[in-house]
Parts: C-alpha cells; sequence; structure tokens
C-alpha cells in the first residue's frame, strides 16, 4: 500500500482527529491550517485537515466523509471580540489566519445577520488584528487565542452561533480533504483514528472536555453537509468563494472481489450437480445475475419447452380461529374474537360451486389450528366435497394434520388413512417456514417442530399422497439458516420423492409484529434461484406473484421458475398482511406470454390439464420502418 | 479486478443465440440497429439482463447511485393534447388545473429546509398564459431561498414552446436560464422519436429533430442533459432501438465537441419511462408489463454505449422491479422524491416518497453499495 502524507493541525480543537494517528502507517506533520491549505496545494503531502474554504478555493480536493470540525451552535473559538458593545462598533478587522472564518464573518457583516450592524471591514495582516483592536474597532478572533481573550475585550460575537440563527444549519470549518485520485479505502486510516480519538474525549479534563465534546461537532453528517454546501453556495454568489462542486471520497467503484471457484461452482449447480452446505452458502454471495443464469440453465434441463404452468384454484381457510398466535401472522383471530368464523357446510358448497364454474381444478383447504374441529369434522367436509364436485383436495398442511392428531387423540398413521380416505389427494407446503428450530422458537413458538412438519410429510409421501414444500424467509433468520432449510427438504425428497414441487416466499410485514429482515425483492429472486440449484431433485419451481407482483414474478420465470402459481379465487392469509397483488386468468396468461412463455393449465399434481383460455393475441410486429 | 462474464452466462446467451452480440460487448465493439432488435426480442431476459450487467459493472462497479430531490410542477395547465398524458389539464379554469404563484413553489421548498435536498427538478405543463420572466423569476426566488440546491429543470418540449412562443431561439431560452440559476436539464418529453409513433402520441409537441437540437444547443452551452424514452403505449420494438440510436447519434456528437470543448455539456443519464396507463386515453392499453421493463433497461444500456448512466425511475417501475433493475443495466435509482405527481395521476401505486434508510436497505440487499451522489453525479454522502 502507499505511504499517505498527511497534514494535521495543531490546535486543541483537532486533537480528536489527530491524537491517534500514530497508530497508523501514515506520515503526519502538524502546522496551522493555513500552512496545511498551501501544502496539500503544492502536492508536500496527500491528505490534509483543511480549512474549507481553502477545499472550495484551492483546487481539485475531495473530502473525505465522516469527520469534521464545526458548530451547531455556539463555538467559542471564532469570534468577533470588541471592547464595547457591538452597536457601537465602527470597523472589524479580520487577518487571514483563517480564511474560512474571513468569508463566513464576510457573509455574516454583508447579507446575514450582523449586516444590522453596518460595520466597515477592513483586512489586516495575519496575527495582526487583536493588537490593533480597541475602542470602536473590533477584531476576528480564532482559536485558542478566543478562547483566553485579554480582559478589556468584554464583548464577543460568536460567529458558528450567529451562522445556526441565519440559516438553521450547522458550520463546517475544517475537514479532511486530499488529492481526488486516493479512495476512500487509502484513508480509512484517518477515520478509524478519528473514531478512536472521538472516545477518548471523555478521559480529558476541564476545559477542553466541555470544549471538544459539547461546542465542536465532529459529525459530518447530512446536517452539517447541508451547512457546508450552503456556506459554498452563499459564498459563490457574494464572490468570495470560488463555484465549485463538492465532492466526497466514494467507495472504489471496482466490483468487490469475488471468489474465482464460485464461477466453477455456479456451472456445477447448473449442470445439476449436488451442493453441499458450504457450497450453497458461497454461492449465495454470487451476483444475482449469475444465480439467474444458472438457475435458467437448470430449469431448461429440467424442463425443455416454454410451457409455463398454472392452476386455477381456491383457497377456502375454513376457520381464522388460531391457537398458534404466529408473530408473523395477521390472518388469525383467536375463537371469542368478533371477526372469528368457522365456514359453514353451505359457505363452503357455494365457494366450491363458484370454482367449478370458474373452471377450477383443486380447492386448497387451509385454516387454523380450532380446538374443536377434531377429524371427524375434516373428514365429513372432505367426504363433502368429493362427493358434490369434482375437485382435487390440496388440504391440510402439516402444521393442521399434526393439530388434528392432538386434538382426536389418534396416531399420525391413522390420522393420515382416515384423511386419504376421506378423499384428501396432497398437502400443501404451508407452515414450514424456515425449518431451524431456532428460529421458529422465536416467530412460532407452539408450532410444530421441524422434526415433526417432516414426520408428516415422510408419513404422507410413503401413503403415496404428493405435496409441495415451502420455504417463508425475510425475518430474522440468516443465509446459513435458509439453507439448512432448503437441504432439509432434499434429504426428505431423496428418501421419498413426494414432493412435487417448491415455492418460497417473503415475509409480509404489515399488521404483525414483526421486524423484517432480508425481505427485498433483490432477495426473493436470489433465494428463489438458489433454491432451484440446491433443490436438484425438485422438478418444479413455483414463481411468487401474490407477495412479489407480476414484474418480479416474471423475471423469475428466468431465473429458476416454471411454474406461474395459482389464479386464486379467493386468498385471505398474505393479504391480511399487506399484499395486495391479484390477478385474473387473463392477467396470468398475459404476463406469462409477456414473458416470453406458453402458458399450461395444470392440476395439484402438476399434470397437464389445458391449454391457455385466453387467445394469444398476435404480438405487436413493427411495420416497416420509414426512413429516418 | 475487470468484471467478466461468467461461465454460466456466457452459456446462458449461447442457449438463446446471443454468442455475436455478447463478442462484440466483451470486446467493446458497438452493437447496431439489428443487434438491439435481436436483443429487444430475445424472452431470456435474464441473459440479456446479465450482459448489460457487465457493461453496467464496467463503468460503475457495484455503486448505486441516489439522490434527494423536490420536485417541482409549477403548472399542469397544459396546451399539447398527449393521448398518454394524465397530468395535464388542458385550461386554466378546468377544476383540477393549478398554476403556482412564486411564493407558493419557494414554499415547497422552504417547508423542507431541515430536509436534506441537493435538487429541485422542475417539469410544467405548456401554459399558454404566463410570461416568460414567470419561469426565470420562479429560478431566481428558489435559488435565492435554497442557494445550495440545484436546479434541474425544463424539458426540451418546455424550451421549444417557449421559443416558438415568446420569439426566442433555444439558445436564447437557455441562456436566460442558466442566468437565472439553471443547472442542468431533465430529458423528459422525448416519448418516441420516430414521427410514425410521435404523431400519434403527442401530434403538437416539438418534433424529434427539435428535441434533439436544444438539447444539442444546452450541450453547447455547457449544460449536462438527461434523456428519455416513453416505451410500452403504441410503438414497435424497431422504433425503440430507433430512438435509443438516435440518442446516441446525439451524445456521439456531443461528446466530440466536449473532447475539444471541455466546458461542454453531454447527455449524462438515460431514463426509460413505463407508460402508464389509468386516467389517460390510452386506457385500452394493458401497461407494459414487468419484463418489458427490465428488457428496456437493459437493452439501453447495451445501446447506449456513450451514455454514462441508466436510471431506474422508481416511481415508474415500483420499488421491487427498480430494485432488481440494479442487476440489469441500471445503476441509478432517482431519488427520494417529494411531491411527484405526473406518475401519480397516471396510476402509480408507489409511495410518493421513500426515506434514505429505505433506499439504502434496497440498494444493499441487491447486493450493491449505495452512494448519494449529487445531480452531477458527485458523490456527496456516504451512506
Amino acid at each position: 500500500m502507499k505511504r499517505i502524507r498527511v497534514g494535521a493541525v495543531g490546535y486543541t480543537n483537532a486533537w480528536p482527529l489527530t491524537t491517534r494517528l500514530d497508530r497508523i502507517r501514515y506520515q503526519a506533520s502538524e502546522d496551522h491550517p493555513a500552512e496545511v491549505a498551501r501544502k496539500l496545494q503544492a502536492g508536500e503531502v496527500d491528505v490534509g485537515l483543511v480549512p474549507v474554504a481553502a477545499v472550495l478555493n484551492d483546487g481539485d480536493y475531495k473530502v473525505l466523509p465522516g469527520w469534521c470540525i464545526g458548530a451547531d451552535g455556539p463555538v467559542r473559538s471564532v469570534v468577533l471580540a470588541g471592547t464595547c458593545p457591538p452597536e457601537e462598533w465602527t470597523e472589524v478587522l479580520l487577518d487571514g489566519v483563517s480564511r474560512t472564518s474571513v468569508v463566513l464573518a464576510k457573509l455574516l457583516l454583508k447579507d446575514g445577520p450582523w449586516k444590522r450592524l453596518d460595520v466597515r471591514v477592513r483586512i489586516v495582516p495575519p496575527t495582526t488584528a487583536l493588537d490593533k483592536a480597541g475602542g470602536t474597532v473590533a477584531a476576528l478572533v480564532i482559536g485558542d487565542a478566543a478562547r483566553h481573550l485579554p480582559g478589556q475585550f468584554r464583548f464577543e460575537l460568536d460567529l458558528a452561533e450567529a451562522w445556526t440563527e441565519w440559516t438553521g444549519l450547522p458550520f463546517v470549518f475544517a475537514v479532511w480533504a486530499g488529492r481526488p485520485d486516493l479512495t476512500l479505502e487509502d484513508l480509512s486510516g484517518l477515520r478509524s483514528a478519528a473514531a478512536e480519538g472521538m472516545a477518548l474525549r471523555s478521559a480529558l479534563s476541564e476545559p477542553e472536555r466541555t470544549y471538544l465534546t459539547e461546542d465542536i461537532r465532529y459529525q459530518l453528517d447530512d446536517r452539517a453537509m447541508m451547512g457546508l454546501r450552503r456556506f459554498a453556495a452563499l459564498g459563490a454568489r457574494a464572490g468570495l468563494l470560488r463555484q465549485t462542486e463538492l465532492r466526497l471520497y466514494a467507495p472504489p467503484g471496482r466490483i468487490r472481489p469475488r471468489r474465482p471457484d464460485t464461477d466453477t461452482l455456479l456451472a456445477r449447480g447448473a449442470a445439476g450437480e449436488r451442493l453441499g452446505f458450504d457450497e450453497a452458502l458461497q454461492l449465495y454471495d454470487a451476483p444475482l445475475s449469475d444465480l439467474g443464469t444458472a438457475a435458467n440453465l437448470r430449469r431448461w434441463a429440467l424442463h425443455p419447452t416454454d410451457d409455463v404452468t398454472y392452476i386455477i384454484s381456491r383457497n377456502i381457510n375454513y376457520t381464522n380461529v388460531c391457537v398458534t398466535a404466529c408473530k408473523f401472522c395477521s390472518f388469525y383471530r383467536p375463537k371469542n374474537h368478533r371477526e372469528a368464523y368457522v365456514l359453514t357446510q353451505q359457505q363452503v358448497h357455494d365457494k366450491c360451486d363458484e370454482l367449478v364454474r370458474a373452471g377450477g381444478i383443486e380447492v386448497l383447504l387451509q385454516g387454523g389450528l380450532h380446538r374443536e374441529l377434531g377429524i371427524d369434522y375434516y373428514e365429513r367436509l372432505f367426504r363433502y366435497i368429493k362427493a358434490n364436485f369434482p375437485l382435487d383436495l390440496h388440504a391440510l398442511s402439516p402444521e393442521e394434520v399434526f393439530h388434528v392428531m392432538k386434538i382426536s387423540d389418534l396416531s399420525m398413521d391413522e390420522t393420515l388413512d382416515r384423511l386419504a380416505a376421506a378423499g384428501m389427494d396432497s398437502l400443501p407446503g404451508g407452515g414450514a417456514e424456515v425449518l431451524v428450530d431456532s428460529i421458529r422458537k422465536q416467530i412460532a413458538p407452539l408450532k410444530c417442530t421441524t422434526q415433526q412438519w417432516l414426520d408428516v410429510m415422510e408419513a404422507a409421501h410413503q401413503r403415496g399422497m404428493t405435496s409441495s414444500a415451502t420455504l417463508m424467509f425475510g425475518m430474522m433468520e440468516t443465509p446459513a439458516h435458509r439453507i439448512e432449510h432448503l437441504l432439509r427438504l432434499r434429504d426428505l425428497q431423496d428418501r421419498t420423492n413426494g414432493f412435487v414441487a417448491f415455492i418460497c416466499w417473503t415475509f409480509q410485514p404489515e399488521h404483525n409484529y414483526v421486524e423484517p429482515g432480508d425481505n427485498t425483492a433483490g432477495d426473493y429472486l436470489r433465494v428463489n434461484a438458489l433454491s432451484r440449484l440446491v433443490l436438484d431433485s425438485f422438478r418444479n419451481l413455483q414463481a411468487s406473484w401474490v407477495t412479489q407482483g407480476p414484474g418480479i414474478a416474471q423475471a423469475s420465470l428466468h431465473m429458476g421458475c416454471n411454474d406461474f402459481g395459482s389464479v386464486m379465487m379467493e386468498e385471505n392469509v398474505v393479504s391480511a398482511a399487506g399484499t395486495t397483488f391479484q390477478m385474473s386468468v387473463a392477467d396470468v396468461e398475459r404476463n406469462v406470454r409477456e414473458a416470453g412463455f406458453t402458458p399450461v393449465r395444470r392440476n395439484a399434481s402438476y399434470d397437464y390439464v389445458g391449454a391457455a383460455i385466453t387467445p394469444s393475441r398476435q404480438v405487436r410486429r413493427s411495420p416497416e420502418l420509414t426512413a429516418k | 479486478m475487470q468484471p467478466q462474464l461468467s461461465t454460466v452466462t456466457r452459456l446462458a446467451l449461447g442457449r438463446v443465440g446471443l454468442d455475436d452480440i455478447m463478442d462484440k460487448v466483451v470486446a467493446g465493439v458497438r452493437l447496431d440497429h439489428a443487434d438491439g432488435l435481436q436483443l429487444f426480442e430475445t424472452a431470456d431476459i435474464g441473459a440479456v439482463g446479465a450482459l448489460a450487467n457487465l457493461v453496467r459493472e464496467r463503468r460503475h462497479g457495484d455503486l448505486a447511485y441516489f439522490n434527494r430531490n423536490l420536485h417541482i410542477n409549477a403548472t399542469n395547465v397544459c396546451e399539447a393534447s398527449c393521448i398518454f398524458c394524465s397530468f395535464a389539464r388542458l385550461e386554466e379554469h378546468q377544476p383540477e388545473a393549478y398554476t403556482m404563484s412564486l411564493e407558493e413553489a419557494v414554499g415547497r421548498v422552504r417547508e423542507l429546509e431541515d430536509a436534506f435536498l441537493t435538487e429541485v427538478h422542475i417539469v410544467n405543463g405548456l401554459h399558454p398564459g404566463l410570461p416568460f420572466s414567470y419561469y426565470t423569476d420562479l429560478i431566481r426566488a428558489l435559488k435565492a431561498e435554497r442557494p445550495d440546491l440545484h436546479i434541474k429543470g425544463f424539458t426540451a418540449v418546455e424550451v421549444h414552446y417557449y421559443a416558438e412562443k415568446y420569439g426566442m431561439s433555444y439558445e436564447e431560452v437557455l441562456r436566460a436560464f442558466v442566468e437565472a440559476g439553471l443547472g442542468s436539464m431533465p430529458g423528459g418529453g422525448a416519448e418516441i422519436f420516430h414521427p410514425r409513433a410521435r404523431r400519434k402520441l403527442c401530434h403538437d409537441k416539438v418534433d424529434a429533430d427539435g428535441w434533439l437540437e436544444v438539447h444539442r444547443v444546452a450541450h453547447r452551452l455547457g449544460l449536462r442533459t438527461n434523456a428519455t424514452m416513453l416505451f410500452g403505449s403504441i410503438e414497435t420494438l424497431d422504433e425503440r432501438v430507433d430512438h435509443l440510436l438516435r440518442l446516441r447519434e446525439l451524445q456521439d456528437e456531443s461528446l466530440a465537441l466536449q473532447t475539444r470543448y471541455p466546458r461542454r455539456g453531454a447527455f449524462q443519464t438515460f431514463v426509460p419511462l413505463r407508460f402508464h396507463n389509468d386516467n389517460n386515453r390510452l386506457q385500452r392499453l394493458p401497461s407494459p408489463t414487468g419484463h418489458d421493463s427490465l428488457r428496456t433497461i437493459a437493452v439501453s444500456r447495451l445501446l447506449l454505449d456513450n451514455l454514462p448512466h441508466i436510471k431506474s425511475y422508481w416511481v415508474m417501475l415500483g420499488l421491487k422491479l427498480a430494485q432488481v433493475s440494479l442487476s440489469f443495466g441500471a445503476d441509478d435509482l432517482d431519488g427520494t422524491v417529494r411531491e411527484e405527481r405526473i406518475y401519480h395521476m397516471a396510476g402509480a401505486q408507489t409511495p410518493q416518497s421513500l426515506t434514505r434508510t429505505q433506499l439504502v436497505q434496497l440498494i444493499r440487499n441487491a447486493g450493491r453499495i449505495p452512494v448519494e451522489r449529487d445531480t452531477l453525479y458527485n458523490i456527496i454522502a456516504e451512506a
């Protein structure tokens, strides 16, 4: 690394920024501010703690973000001092020790709140102002001299205080500025030294401690930047400063280093090779474009056609009464709540009837865990639906099966046998959330454990029932937890081959009590593509347009998904948490087509049951272009 | 480290027959009209996006820019009758018509005195009844209130309208604006350049040559400007390519002059604008899908090899697509906009403003490094 030459300042107020410079590998020298500015201009140092007027006027510098020497209100070390009250002053002497203070004093006296004093301004040689002041002549005094004024200078005006009253903004006196070709990385030592220096202030004795903790403001934050930009603009307008753009050192524009073996790993995943935990975790950090193209290659290897399936379905949530009270859920109600319900047989009948008329193929039955609904209720419900409607029953997540088993005091085998006999065809994969017990305990403490969830699925698969698998992510879990989840599903799939599809979606944060984590669309596409690579033995991946919207769902069709989910006549659970995406058959088919695919209808087992319903519109072709 | 195409991306591009275009892009060879059309017609936006991502990373690495600005639409009274517009009210007495007084406009800025803003973005209807001084006074008043704010204002369409209405040349209009404090120009009003589509969309707006000429003059006067394209209404893919190449041609010219005269301006950002279909006369047309937005961003990045930035305007795209577009060629999300009206009157569902924390989080979760910029892309704050 190149050795950086640093110009530091010996003033008390610079102490927190410079006292730890000896700890870094820079070569530091100490001068007064004007000398540092000169050295920076002459190229004798690479970066320096310089007055902002020098930054704006001298050359092509960049400013180090993070720290500055500033004030938000009185600073007590930059003042106009006089021996009589300011109203009686006739002249103010400015010496050139600090150009920034001179510009600030001129702005305040000519355009700002001190215009009313109506005084002359005279520039005098450096360090002579105070000596020449007296009577009705005041002087600009800065630094330690201002904090220890001779006794006769009983009247002072604080420049920083006046600035803040005038503009409502902090004032910035000095910043680290330097050669524009340096990078933020080159200068990271200055920032860590400042951070350490800040912490050391509390050990100082008075009056320095108060001066450096209360009077000086060191953060170069948004408000300070606004103050700095305002000063630059006002100074330029008054002709006191050059018109320049303030520029900060930025993170390097190069791409962050990527592990060279990621490329091979992606190619292996795309070829359908099995990925281990560490490999999957490494791929989690691969660029989204690459993960997407790898997942897409895998999708085309598994499904070498441009068909994209979807199903017409209806979510019948037979009850919203639930005892698990999951923190991320906005759907459930306690039993005696005025919004609590259990659907009657007639209501279920009407919903199924509507569904069949609309071309529906399956009914998705899911509900809360109601203490009074035992296996008899479900058997009756299933038999009723199967006897009256030609619908596939995609019913009861493992959580619900587990609940029925407990309520009715049956074994898992008995429970599943009886439900299957009553007409249950397949299981939705809901309630999986994140199959890592430490996470489940936090978000859904009363839900079944990872093992119980997997046991129900395994037992169902053994009876010839198929199911889907899900992952809801984007709360407090980490990428490693998500991968752990995928590997658990893959292990079970290796034994049973009973999962027909995988669907992931992001946690929806409205109307519930969980802080969102990585739940953006970018996270969705990343996890989805990674799932396509990790779940090598899963045939189908479903896009979640319900949570992501049609556009991201279209993108996911080019990044691993081959299924566009369902046209739901009804959806109550996710929408209770604020998601509002809704699509009709026509919308779904249009989105699939516009993404470049052919929509095909399927059933719950992912068998094709029919072509698209809406006619394929002619894609707009261009008339011949006339000459330009 | 120079960004490179991964093996899987090369395979994916090969799968859809884009080998030749890939070779050109990797070698830095300029794409032509046929290439542009082929890219638009390729369904696999994952592959096209990954190629655009290479170009994006060569220019900007992992950086993703955003800024904080205030939009002022000083009047919605407009003589033009563009069929895709939901914003304009044609006459002053219509119920929703408004024209801000200078005090009102300045009030918008004053209300935000505590907010960190760096830019005011001004775009207006073509008001038949205002004096020219209204606009210069507006710039001056805003500059007087907040001298540190950069004023990016007045589309080429407005400049052309003022020139005709007040009997001035483009140069005279722009000089007056610059003197008053204008810092740069937005890229609106470009819509679609090709005369077939343009006649249908906005027959009474300045034509393509006029639009380009205003920007040519602005560049000569040292202004940096943006460019746009309204996609997804009635235009063909051919017409999109034609539009992009016309922009590229003017940029070639401006950049060549800039090497001789360094103080001259040029285009700095291209902003593809998605057609929205609510409350206007194109309601029978479906709005373009997200797929179209992503491919347009990607193809723009690939064709506009001489424009520094591609902006994904989140107000128009929605946050989800805007975020993801940072991997499809875009490098800029625009700002935490205050009071956007034009897209919201056309049914945009996005929030009207975003906090900085939200924007930063979106960018980070897209795997990018957020940097706050000013109008001229100086880095002005760290995220």
